[in-house]
């Protein structure tokens, strides 16, 4: 540590200090615990249920078991990352933050690492629910290539979610509200319960704005294969991911400044309940 | 008779004042719209998906009824519970609004209209995608209109009496009632077999769905709207035996639903929750 720069070393302290608060804290309260974790599986069966109502093909159920592992990470992404400079400001804390002398990168940075690793346990019960309950079966598959597509699918979620959460910090109450309406649109766009190719243009399109599209696309054609009916290649995929974390980070970068500045301006960086 | 209504009328007339003007109309139209109408494209979608395999294109018309009418439950049932945890958390005002002659029973009453009118305009647009967009037909509609007319009262009433369960439940709990709302909106989503026959739930599970009045309003609205039961169990039943049980389980929740609301009301007081703040 010694050898690294001063401010390096500052930010990175300021980034595990952030991770360890969020880990620690989310498993602090029980029943956050729980609802993190079993919540969000409850429509993901659901939407299991319908496609067996159907007489749809079993490989439908697993792509959509994948599918629903994966909205517990949005959901980390918008209300754990996207809101979470919201949460801040109500519990008069965000001023703290802006008055540390690490970067405002790092603080990002560590929120997402923390809600990363807190989200990574509880997806695990929508592995469980999709293997025991469900009984859903994946292909062989590379454990290489499946952890570089998981990895920069996370990498460019959470670079979204720190653009988020910056964008959010001028807002109030509406930050709650946009972060409600983005839940099923994104479903239904990102294809989290169903082939992505299903919607056609419309398909490419989201593929083009979101990168869990894209994420979740890859993930299912690595874990079953042709019955994915995956949208494009998986390298293909995987380099799109990677465009859209750089893109991503730079974009939190930018608009945390220029957010930061005008939010002291205008004075909302303490005000509550705007 | 007339000072209760007249407080009732101004309960109803700040709901709207609340769930119309804190925001951005354009923002309050995607809330308000783009959450139901975006379950609807993922069902359409999961059902084109599959369209070569499966052939029971009936039987998904039914879920998207059924899935189209759980816009009331997620509307009424779970929005009064935010209702009071917001006006508790939020406003602070929960106390002065049980302190006024008001009282909290007009005022959530009130509230619970604005919620039931919203709720409609959800309603009617998924209904509207699926006869206009995408071509889906409920051609038995006018066949029983009493039955489907009563089926609509019971199954409004039983949202109603949930609500009001709900809405006491919140005057209790503190911060937890976040997570609590969540798991009722997802958990009514699968014990009530919304978007598939609740025969395909495991029978403990099952049998707990039974109990909700919703399970019977989805299969009666399916029965009396496309002719055929989605639920192989309940589908032995005649038209007038699942409205009979719809009746039953609205009759027997509502009661229950309002006995408990009254001792969680005077719970909340005598733990002093009316004015504790947890949230922030």
């Amino acid at each position: 540590m010694r050898l690294l720069p001063r401010d390096l070393v500052l930010d990175l302290r300021a980034m595990n200090a952030r991770a360890y608060v969020r880990i620690v804290g989310s498993f602090r309260q029980l029943d956050w615990v729980i609802s993190d974790a079993v919540l969000p599986n409850l429509g993901m069966c659901a939407f299991v249920l319908l496609y067996r109502a159907l007489g749809a093909p079993k490989s439908y159920e697993a792509l959509a078991v994948i599918g629903g592992i994966l909205t517990t990470y949005w959901i980390n992404v918008l209300w754990g990352m996207g809101a979470q400079l919201y949460w801040e400001k109500q519990a008069g804390q965000l001023q703290l933050l802006f008055a540390a002398p690490c970067s405002r990168m790092a603080i990002l940075s560590g929120m997402a690492l923390g809600g990363f690793a807190s989200t990574l346990l509880r997806s695990l019960v929508g592995v469980a629910i999709g293997i025991w309950v469900f009984h859903v079966r994946v292909e062989t598959f590379s454990p290489w290539l499946f952890t570089a597509v998981f990895v920069l699918t996370m990498s460019s979620l959470y670079a979204l979610g720190m653009t988020f959460a910056s964008l959010f910090l001028l807002y109030g109450r509406e930050a709650w509200h946009t972060c409600t309406a983005l839940t099923e649109p994104v479903y239904f766009l990102s294809g989290l319960y169903f082939p992505i190719r299903t919607l056609g243009a419309l398909g490419a399109v989201a593929a083009g704005l979101l990168p869990l599209t894209l994420g979740v696309d890859a993930l299912r054609q690595v874990l079953l294969g042709p019955a994915a009916h995956g949208l494009l290649p998986v390298r293909t995929e995987l380099l799109a991911l990677l465009a859209f974390t750089v893109v991503l980070l730079f974009a939190a970068r930018a608009s945390m400044r220029w957010l930061e500045s005008l939010a002291k301006r205008e004075g909302r960086l303490t005000l509550r309940w705007q | 008779m007339r000072p209760s209504f007249a407080r009732f009328r101004v309960a109803a007339w700040l709901g709207w004042q609340v769930d119309s003007n804190w925001a951005d109309p354009i923002l309050f139209v995607i809330y308000a719209v783009a959450r139901p109408l975006a379950v609807a494209l993922i069902l359409v979608a999961m059902y084109w998906a599959v369209s070569g395999h499966a052939v029971h294109s009936t039987a998904f018309t039914g879920f998207y009824l059924a899935n189209a009418f759980h816009s009331y439950v997620n509307s009424v049932v779970v929005d009064l519970g935010w209702v009071v945890f917001s006006e508790r958390e939020e406003y602070e005002m929960l106390k002065y609004i049980a302190a006024s002659p008001m009282g909290l029973n007009t005022f959530l009453l009130g509230r619970a209209v604005i919620k039931f009118g919203r709720a409609t305009i959800s309603v009617l647009l998924v209904l509207a995608l699926g006869w206009f967009a995408l071509g889906l037909r409920w051609g038995n509609a006018a066949a029983h209109p009493a039955a489907l007319a009563a089926t609509l009262a019971l199954g409004l009433a039983a949202t109603l009496a949930g609500a009001m369960l709900m809405a006491g439940a919140c005057l209790v709990l503190t911060r937890a009632a976040m997570i609590v709302l969540d798991g009722v909106t997802l958990s009514l989503y699968l014990l009530c077999g919304v978007i598939f026959p609740v025969d395909l739930l495991p029978v403990p599970l099952r049998v707990v769905s039974f109990t909700l009045p919703w399970t019977w309003w989805y299969e009666a609205l399916r029965r009396l709207l496309t002719g055929v039961s989605a639920s192989a169990s309940m589908g032995k039943l005649s038209d007038a035996q699942l409205v009979g049980g719809l009746a039953v389980t609205t009759v027997v929740f509502s009661g229950v639903a309002a006995l408990l609301f009254r001792w969680l009301q005077d719970r909340a007081r005598a733990l002093g929750r009316l004015d504790q703040t947890t949230l922030f």
